[in-house]
């Protein structure tokens, strides 16, 4: 599909037949999230040390999980086909899901030589409205807020036959100049067959 | 204009939904067996097989025929339904690899429309986005609940008037 279609088909989508919710909600239901995680999830043997390593990994299953679902809906909704190749599914991705789950569309750029793996640069991210990350020394090093979206963005492909690893690489939370993310395809998922049955 | 049965298969071959519907008299009519020369065995013996076994063999169908309609006819291209003197099978097919099978009579048109709706209106909405349900259907888990079953019933009901007239 041609980029402009794309476009078009996302722009359709979100103003027919997506329900809205006001964004503020989502920010701060998110924000709780994130920081009850931080309070829950704490180094071993410490009293109040947040493991960020942990909150990143357990905002990444909960967006997994998430992800598992959401495609199903977005696929329903958007009427999208099978993609050819990965490019199509990066414009998909940040033209369509992005578009009608999130109402921005983050920049496909930076592709590897090999077309598997390119950059999501967010220009906005409504999940981190109003978020400062906490004045630790360690989160601005550790945490990756909106480590949710990675998550999602798995666990969709996976179900669509695409073994993917997403990560963030800079977030201006952290003081980057962007917020961006790396995705990339490790393989198509085959056919399973039906068991023998003797 | 009549429906036999539909069938939901997972992206793991798992038959995870059957439904059957009582099945109209001319379905079950003696099928003439003067014609079978070879001493083939009627085909009414073969009501012997159980709901299980006959989701098997549905999945073993669509599955084969499924590999050569793309061999013959490119990666993209689909199978939409066949049709035997005795049914019609149609069948619909997401890029999440659920799969949905209907047997109608042969007199059913293209039921690809309603298949797309079953899926997008009733088993998204309702297996997909129940909180409860679990992601993956292992024998069917969370996907025959109320609404689905409701939403199913009376949706076949509309596009199939009653058989008692």
């Amino acid at each position: 599909m041609a980029s402009s279609k794309v476009s078009r088909v996302g722009e359709e989508v979100w103003k027919s037949r997506i329900d809205k919710i006001n964004a503020e909600v989502v920010t701060l239901t998110y924000g709780t999230i994130v920081a009850q995680l931080c309070r829950d999830l704490i180094v071993p043997n410490t009293a109040s040390k947040t493991d960020y390593t942990a909150v990143n990994a357990e905002l990444d299953r909960m967006g997994y999980n998430m992800g598992l679902r959401l495609i199903e809906d977005f696929l329903a909704k958007s009427n999208t086909g099978q993609c050819t190749n990965f490019r199509e599914t990066a414009e998909i991705i940040s033209k369509v899901g992005f578009k009608v789950f999130m109402n921005i569309t983050p920049t496909v750029t930076n592709w590897s030589q090999d077309a598997k793996s390119f950059h999501l640069v967010f220009e906005e991210n409504p999940l981190a409205d109003f978020v400062e990350l906490p004045d630790d020394g360690r989160a601005q090093e550790e945490l990756w807020y909106s480590n949710i979206l990675c998550g999602v963005i798995r666990g969709a492909l996976e179900m669509v036959q695409m073994q993917a690893e997403a990560h963030f690489v800079s977030d201006v939370l952290r003081g980057n100049d962007t917020t961006e993310m790396r995705v990339t395809l490790v393989r198509f998922i085959e056919d399973e067959m039906p068991p023998d049955d003797e | 204009m009549s429906v036999y049965s539909f069938y939901i298969f997972d992206r793991h071959t798992e038959c995870i939904y059957t439904k059957r519907w009582a099945i109209a008299q001319s379905l079950r009519r003696t099928v003439p067996t003067n014609a079978l020369s070879n001493g083939d065995v009627p085909a009414v013996a073969r009501r012997g097989l159980n709901a299980e076994d006959d989701a098997k063999l549905i999945f073993g169908t669509i599955f084969s025929l499924r590999r050569m309609v793309r061999q013959l006819g490119g990666e993209d291209d689909h199978f939409l339904s066949y049709r035997t003197g005795e049914y019609k099978l149609h069948y619909f097919e997401t890029p999440t690899q659920l799969k949905f099978i209907m047997l109608t009579d042969t007199r059913v048109g293209n039921m690809r429309t309603v298949l797309h709706q079953i899926w997008a209106t009733l088993y998204v909405e309702y297996v997909v986005k129940s909180p409860l349900a679990p992601t993956e259907h292992p024998k069917g888990v969370g996907v025959a609940n109320e609404l689905f079953e409701g939403g199913l019933e009376s949706f076949i009901a509309s596009i199939f008037p009653s058989p008692t007239q």
